[in-house]
Formats: structure tokens, sequence, C-alpha cells
């Protein structure tokens, strides 16, 4: 029996050199002569630039060039509107209306935003071009700011953006089945309007861009923390007016991201370098950071559920707002993504969802971990647990009256993806999954011990949340596939991590179909140069896209060694076996050649007799491009205590159970369930990015924008209950964001359920002790 | 440098068991000073506040913020950083092995400013519950893991002990 390393909790290949210290992160890059930069922001909401003098930081020794928009004549930022184009049928079906979009590199004549980028300086180094920039003398003339969705679409409010009128940017309409003002009068109706904060994706590293121009070959390398190095090469090639050919994109190890994007750094700092014949490397510190890098959610959502006396749900009707700050590069991403996953594993036959993208004068909202998946969740689940409570029901019952039954799988949700193919719930048992996590939980003995804590005085209760979760969205993935001399197996991919764990999963992948250890398979995915093509990592799409295409490229470069050896071995390839590295006739293993022996014959092809010596060079390439998302989804169940003099919410236990499809290494999945737990966890009790009424950012430090810390998590327990999807060859869905989806609902009904009796209307996420207090006590 | 209105002085310090001595500029912090001026590199930024605790070293077995420490504050004493546990070539030191094998970091960018705070939690004279492991790394944030590799990893080591 061949060992199989698909499925096994390998520890990684990438941990050496981060535990001892010897990853080389963006600051870490040495590059000679490097010119260091810093951005002069806008201090100011909006406002009119009426003049930039820059004579005096000009004066300061050290200080090479300040670059303000009107210097930059012969560039322009590149027309983005989605990573994907929307198919005319998606288009037409869902009443999308979109905006073409392109946001300044440098504020002209006006900001839209505080933090927006008005001038960039660069010096010899970071404190004089930090100190030169304050030399730098704007003169604003302020205009009135939208700091709300409310605001933003009041008749009177001021435009954001001149060119979008009553500041909406771009809208959809999705109808399933009667719409809700044609459903039967008798129903029990709830209706609530839910507030989803902003909140920040913050990765512990901040980003970095770092840009070099060879004038020899005309070409830049840029270095960029960036989960698409790909689409990031082609927007700057677009922008700088450069083939795309000219620019090589290098991803260093990256600390985190949690969300992506493009932004106008990444596109000035090779702009300078090339203008300047010089390196030039930007390091974003921390408060740029919060108050201009993947900020997301911000919504709010009027939400109608209609259900009957037994707890049956009939339809749901969603408007989503979402406030989008003042540019919209991912034009209806989020708000999609909400209608998509709005009725989670749950039969509701009736749908309708309008969304809607307003603009205001705040930091453009981007997908951040989970993308409207956690927002639809806590939508739904809300107010399936208000339902519940209004029949008398318990909440595990009413979940078990509505799951989707696995009989009923694939379910057609009657409406289409953003990738444009019908949304179907590919594999799953929704009800199996909730009974799992009941037993995990142990649920029915809960309620007994709660009937204790309640004698003591404390309030303790259980929430629970279901979710699904569109994984692995295309357009495709590539890989290209060779073996050295030294008779390593080498993958190139276009998918690049920055945590995710490639260099171990995809190695595991390739080990198995190539009866290799994982040791002896190298996987490069960092720089553009390497792989022609890829689209990168977001969206919980790795593992599908990469690992599948991995796969295929490793069945054909199996079918290579096969061939090229039963050439050299005059054996039939149906004799032969591949085993250790090695390919051997099946009776006589001594005879074989090592992969490393049959490169070398490849490589020198004049010595082979073969007459097509291009189908036998030891390299492959594939693509795989998915023909639809698969669905992952899990079931979520949170015990919290609730300090009622307080407000502190402090979560005691946490289970999950998953269903992610094939597992490639549980070690990494589980860790993904827990930091995306965690994540969410955050995002419900502690993390809002904030505004004033003027548009000005209140949190802009570690110190007012809290993320969770050791002491706030609770012991989390993950069971896998896998339903391998039928839509790529290893079953794999993605694993990365679905945690974070159902933890701020679990979370947050176990709130509700730790202060009953006394009835909390819990619509809002983030919820903080003073809000939850005056939730509990009105009339303070 | 270039920066004539900016003191300087002279820095002796110990790193990692090595004696250095070096010019530095009077404002010049620890962790550029370890990163720039020694090219130890491992040391991370996260937050340049005080928060994060990424950039997290010993500074005479005590863990200091190498952000909000200046490299002349570390005057004649010992820094130690995430490149002193086990050179090139050498077995990880157990704490390092054990994150890996528990698989306590996944970016890893805040994995060496754990680390160094689990080599001061083990030296506490006191018992190590689960409870004071959750305290004593509160001060270092992870986006990543959500924490419960980190612990595990650490009580690992504990169970060892004993």
């Amino acid at each position: 029996m061949v060992e199989k390393f698909v499925g096994a909790g390998l520890s990684r290949f990438e941990d050496h050199r981060l535990v001892t210290g010897e990853a080389k992160f963006m600051a870490d890059i040495p590059l000679p002569d490097c010119l260091e930069a810093a951005f002069i922001r806008s201090h100011f909401a909006a406002a009119e630039i009426k003049s930039i003098d820059t004579s005096e930081a000009l004066k300061i020794e050290g200080v090479q060039a300040i670059f303000t928009a009107s210097d930059l004549t012969n560039i322009e930022p590149a027309l983005t509107r989605d990573f994907y184009n929307l198919t005319p049928e998606f288009v037409e079906r869902h009443s999308v209306e979109l905006r073409a979009y392109r946001e300044p590199l440098l504020a002209l004549d006006r900001v839209r935003r505080v933090g927006e980028p008005v001038a960039l300086v660069i010096a010899t180094d970071r404190s004089i071009a930090e100190d030169a920039a304050e030399l730098v003398d704007i003169e604003y003339q302020e205009l009135p700011a939208v700091a709300d969705i409310l605001s933003a679409l009041d008749p009177d409010a001021p435009l954001v953006n001149p060119e979008v009128p009553g500041n909406v940017d771009a809208t959809f309409e999705v109808s399933v089945g009667t719409p809700i003002r044609n459903m039967p009068s008798h129903l029990r109706q709830l209706f609530r309007t839910f507030r989803i904060g902003r909140s920040v994706g913050c990765p512990i590293e901040n980003r970095g861009v770092m840009a070099k121009w060879d004038p020899e070959d005309s070409r830049l390398t840029v270095w960029s923390s960036t989960q698409i190095p790909h689409l990031l090469r082609s927007y700057i090639a677009e922008s700088l007016r450069s083939e795309t050919e000219a620019i090589r994109v290098i991803v260093p190890d990256m600390g985190g991201s949690f969300g992506g994007g493009v932004y106008p750094e990444e596109v000035l700092i090779p702009f300078a370098a090339r203008e300047l014949g010089k390196p030039v490397r930007w390091l974003e510190d921390r408060t740029e950071s919060l108050v201009n890098a993947r900020h997301s959610r911000d919504l709010s959502i009027d939400a109608t559920l209609l259900y009957d006396d037994a707890g049956t749900l009939h339809a749901l009707d969603l408007d989503i707002r979402q406030d989008t700050g003042a540019y919209n590069p991912f034009g209806l991403t989020l708000p999609f993504n909400i209608a998509s996953h709005a009725r989670g594993p749950y039969s509701i036959e009736n749908f309708g969802a309008r969304g809607v993208c307003v603009l205001t004068n705040k930091t453009r909202n981007t997908p951040v971990r989970g993308a409207g998946r956690p927002e639809a969740t806590f939508v739904i689940d809300r107010l399936i647990d208000m339902a519940a409570r209004s029949l008398s029901i318990d909440p595990a019952e009413i979940r078990k009256r509505n799951l989707i039954p696995s009989d009923a799988m694939p379910s057609d949700q009657g409406m289409l993806y953003r990738d444009g193919a019908p949304l179907i719930y590919d594999s799953g048992d929704y009800p199996d999954q909730l009974r799992k996590a009941l037993d995990l939980a142990g649920y029915e003995d809960f309620r007994e011990r709660q009937v204790e804590f309640r004698a003591l005085g404390r309030a303790v209760g259980i929430g629970i949340s279901c979710h699904v979760e569109a994984t692995g969205i295309g357009p495709h993935e590539d890989a290209r596939m060779t073996v050295n001399e030294s008779g390593k197996v080498l993958v190139y991919t276009g998918s690049c991590p920055h945590g995710q764990s490639h260099e171990t999963t995809l190695a595991q992948i390739a080990a198995d179909e190539l009866s290799v250890s994982p040791e002896d398979v190298v996987v490069y995915s960092r720089d553009t140069d390497l792989v022609p093509l890829g689209v990168g990592t977001f969206g919980s799409r790795s593992a599908v896209t990469a690992g599948s295409v991995v796969q295929q490229a490793s069945v054909s470069l199996r079918e290579r060694l096969l061939s090229l050896a039963s050439e050299f071995l005059e054996c039939a390839e149906s004799d032969l076996v591949l085993q250790g590295g090695k390919v051997s006739p099946k009776d006589a293993p001594h005879l074989g050649l090592s992969f490393g022996e049959l490169a070398k014959k490849a490589s020198s092809q004049s010595e082979t007799p073969l007459s097509r010596p291009s189908d036998l060079a030891l390299e492959v390439e594939e693509r795989f491009s998915p023909s639809a998302v698969t669905f992952g989804s899990g079931t979520h169940i949170a015990i919290v205590e609730v300090d009622t003099d307080t407000g502190l919410v402090t979560v005691l236990e946490y289970f999950v159970v998953a269903d992610c499809g094939t597992i490639i290494n549980p070690l990494v999945v589980d860790g993904q369930q827990h930091g995306g737990i965690v994540h969410g966890l955050g995002n419900m009790l502690l993390e809002e990015s904030d505004y004033d009424s003027f548009a000005q950012p209140m949190t802009t430090t570690f110190l007012d924008y809290l993320l969770p810390v050791a002491l706030d998590i609770p012991p989390m327990t993950v069971l896998h209950s896998p339903h391998p999807t039928p839509l790529n060859p290893l079953g794999v869905k993605g694993a990365g964001e679905g945690a974070t989806a159902s933890a701020p609902a679990a979370i947050a009904n176990a709130i509700v359920d730790a202060v009953s009796p006394t009835p909390i209307d819990l619509t809002e996420m983030p919820i903080s002790p003073c809000r939850l207090i005056e939730l509990l006590r009105p009339s303070i | 440098m270039k920066n004539s209105f900016r003191s300087h002085r002279t820095v002796s310090l110990t790193v990692n068991g090595n004696d250095h001595s070096a010019l530095v500029a009077s404002n010049r912090t620890l962790a550029d000073f370890l990163r720039e001026n020694l090219e130890l590199t491992g040391t991370n930024l996260g937050c340049e506040q005080g928060v994060c605790g990424a950039c997290t070293v010993l500074l005479d077995g005590r863990s200091v913020r190498s952000c909000l420490t200046l490299a002349a504050q570390a005057e004649g004493q010992s820094v130690t950083t995430i490149e002193g546990l086990s050179k090139q070539g050498e077995p990880l030191h157990p704490v390092q092995e054990a994150f890996s094998r528990f698989h306590a970091l996944q970016c890893g960018y805040c994995t060496p400013g754990f680390i160094i705070a689990v080599l001061e939690l083990l030296d506490e004279p006191v018992p190590i519950t689960r409870d004071l492991v959750r305290e004593r790394l509160s001060g270092n944030l992870c986006r990543c893991t959500g924490y419960q590799n980190i612990i595990s990893a650490v009580m690992s080591l504990l169970e060892n002990e004993t």
C-alpha cells in the first residue's frame, strides 16, 4: 500500500524559515541604494485642493523628488471594475448597473476621503521623507462630507463624486419565486434593520511596495505584498502604459492579508522608480494601514422574513445598502455575495434582494475574510432565532425543520452566482451536520446546565449558526510542472500564498500522483516571471483551483515520465511502475530510471531516438477552470457568558462541524477554522473602524481598533464531516473563510440566549459592552 | 548620517551572545538597530506603537518591545532575538519545534515575537497554567491562528518538562 499524503497532517515546509527569522518579508529584502517613500495624505474627508507648494520640502538634504498629480501626465490609473467580467446574462437577469471605475493615483484638485494620497515624497531614508512631507504646504478648501449611508442617500446630500448622482454607484436585483408583496397574508412576518459595522482586515504585517527599474531591459521589477501578482502586473502595465512583459511582480513572504485588491501605491512606487532610475521602497505604517487598507463590511440591511406557525420559513427579502466609501473598485461584489449567501443552508423558496453601493467620504470598501458571508449569515441566523422565540420553539428545532434535506441536494438556488453560473449548492448534508454539532456541543445537556447557571445568577447562553460558503471561484488557475536533474519535482503555480501553506499542501497533492515524498516537491508561486498566468489567492479558492490544476498537471507529468521511461527501457508503459522517485519495470526494479536520470535524458534529446521530442520533454502545463463554485458549509455553536452589570461577553466554549470536502492537510484546515472563528469573534465583539459625523476616522491605532488576543478566545473544538464535491478531481472545497461566516451569528445568538428571559433585539455587529448594556436596560 | 541635527552615541551591547559596539543616532530604536545595523531581520515590526508585540525581544532576559526601546537604552545589556535560538544548520530550539509541530503559525509574521514571549514565560518560577499562558501571550497579536495552537504548543513544552 502506497502512503497517501493527501489527508496527512504534515508539519509545513514553510515553517523553518518563519520560526528561525530567516523568512524575507518586504522590509527584509536587501536592495542596495534603495530610496524610501512617504505619502502625504489628505486630513480632510472632502476638500478642494487650492495649491501645493513643495519648495521648502525640496530643500531638505536627502530629498530626491516629490510627485504630485500634476507630475503624472504620462500615466493614468487602469480601468477596473471587478476581477470577473460579469456575463451579459448575469447583468440582464439580476438588473445590474455598474459604473466604470477609476481611482486617482494622486488627488488632483479634490480629495474625497481622509488618507487619500496627495503627494509622494522620495528621499534617501524614510525619516527624511517623513520630515520633508511635513514641509509640503497644501492649501485645502474644506467641503461638506457624508459619513454614513443615510446621509449619503439624502436627496440634498453633497455628492462624493459629481459623476455619481445620488451617491449610488452600483445596483442589482435578485428575485427568486414569488415576490414578498404577493405572498399570502396569513404568514407571520419579522422585519428588522441590521447594522453591520466597518471592520479592517489587519494583517500583522502592513503593506509594502518596492520597485527597481532596469534600464538595460527597460523592465520594472516590483515587489508587493499582494494576493494577486498577475492581476497586479496587468494593472501596473496598463496604468504605466507599459507592456505586460516589461513588468515582473514578485511577492515576498507575506505577513497575512485577509483582503485583496490593487492600490494606488502599487502603481506610484514603480512609477517613481522608473522616473528616478533608482530603486524605491514604501513601507506602510500601522496608522496608514488602519485608515487606508482593507476596510470591509459596513452595511445597513432591511430584512423581512415570512414564516408560518409551525416555524417553516417561506420567504426572505433584503434591501442591502453598502457604505462603499469614496471609491468602489469591487463594484457589487460584497452586496451580491450577501444575496448569494443570504438563505444559507435553509430551504427558503421565495427570495428577493436589492443591493446598492452607496458612496461616502470614507475609505473604499473591499472584500475581507468572509466577504459578505458573515453579514448574510448574521442576518438570517438572527432572524431565525427571533422567529423561534416568537413561536417558543428551540433554536435547534426550528433549524432542523428548515435545513435543506440531503435528498434535495444538489440544490439549485434559482439565481446566478457572480461567475455567471447557476448558483447551486453542489454537495453536503446540512441536517446531519447540525445533529453532529448538537452532539459535539452537548446541546441537550447544556440546557440543563443553563438552569443551574441561572440559579447561580450567571447569564450563560448557547447560540447556533449554520452557513454555506461559495468557494473556489474561477476563472482559472494554471500550473507548470517539471522534474529537474536532481530528481526534484518542481511546481509553478499562479496562486500566491500569504499564510495558506501552499508549499506543503500542493506538494502533498503532487506527491500522491507521482509516488514521491512531499519533500521532493518544490512549489514556486511568488513570481510572475516563473508562471506566465495566474489569478491569485482569495475567496477560499486556492485548494480548489491551484490544488486541482496541480493534481491535473501531476497526472500529465506521470504520463510523460512513464512514456519517456518506456522508450529508454524498451518496455511497455503498462509494465512500468512509478515508486520512490523512479520508474522501473514491474518485474525488474533494479533496472529502473530515477526521475533525475529521466530528466537528464529528456534534456539531451539528440541522444533519444524519438521522433516527437517536444511531446516527451519533462515539462507539462495545465489549466483548471472550474465550471462553478463549490459550496462548503459549517455549523457553529457558541457558549457565552454575559456580565449583565458591565455588558462584557466572554465566549466560554466553541464548537464547529465543517464540510470542507476532501481535506488535504488537517493541521492546515483546522488552523483556518480557528483563525476564521477568532476573526469572526473579533468582528462581533471588538472590532469597528469608527468614523465621526465629519467622516474623520477615529480608530487609527491598535489601541482604538481592538483585535482579539489569547485571553479573548475559548477552547475551540472542530469536527469534520466532509462531503467531497463532484466539481473538481480532488473533491476539495475552500476552507479559508467559512469559519468567519458563522462566528458572529453564533456568538450573537448565544448572547441573546444568555440574557433571556430579558428580551433584547440584537441586530447589530459588533456589539460593545456599552451597547449591550443599553439594550439590556433601555431606560438608562 | 545625513541629518546633522541628530545627536549620536556609541552603544555597546551583546546580541545573541556576540558583542557589538556601534555609533548610532540617539533616536534609533532597538528594532531598527537590530534590523538595519546588524541585519537581524527576524525581528518584525507590526505597529511601531508598542501594541502588537511582533517586535518582542529579550533584554537581559525580560521581554521588551524593540520598537519602543531605543538602542541606547540597551547599553551594556544582553539582547536575545529569534536568530539567537538556533544557529543555521543546528536543530530547532524546542519552542520553535513545538510551534511547527502544532501548526502554531500561518503567515509567521508575529511568530518571532511570540516565540520570544514564550521563552520569557517558560523561565517564570511559578506554576504555568493554561490561563497564565493565555494571559502572558495576550500582549502579542496574531491574526491567522486564533491562538489555540500557540497555546497548545506552549502547553506541550510544559508537559515534556514534568
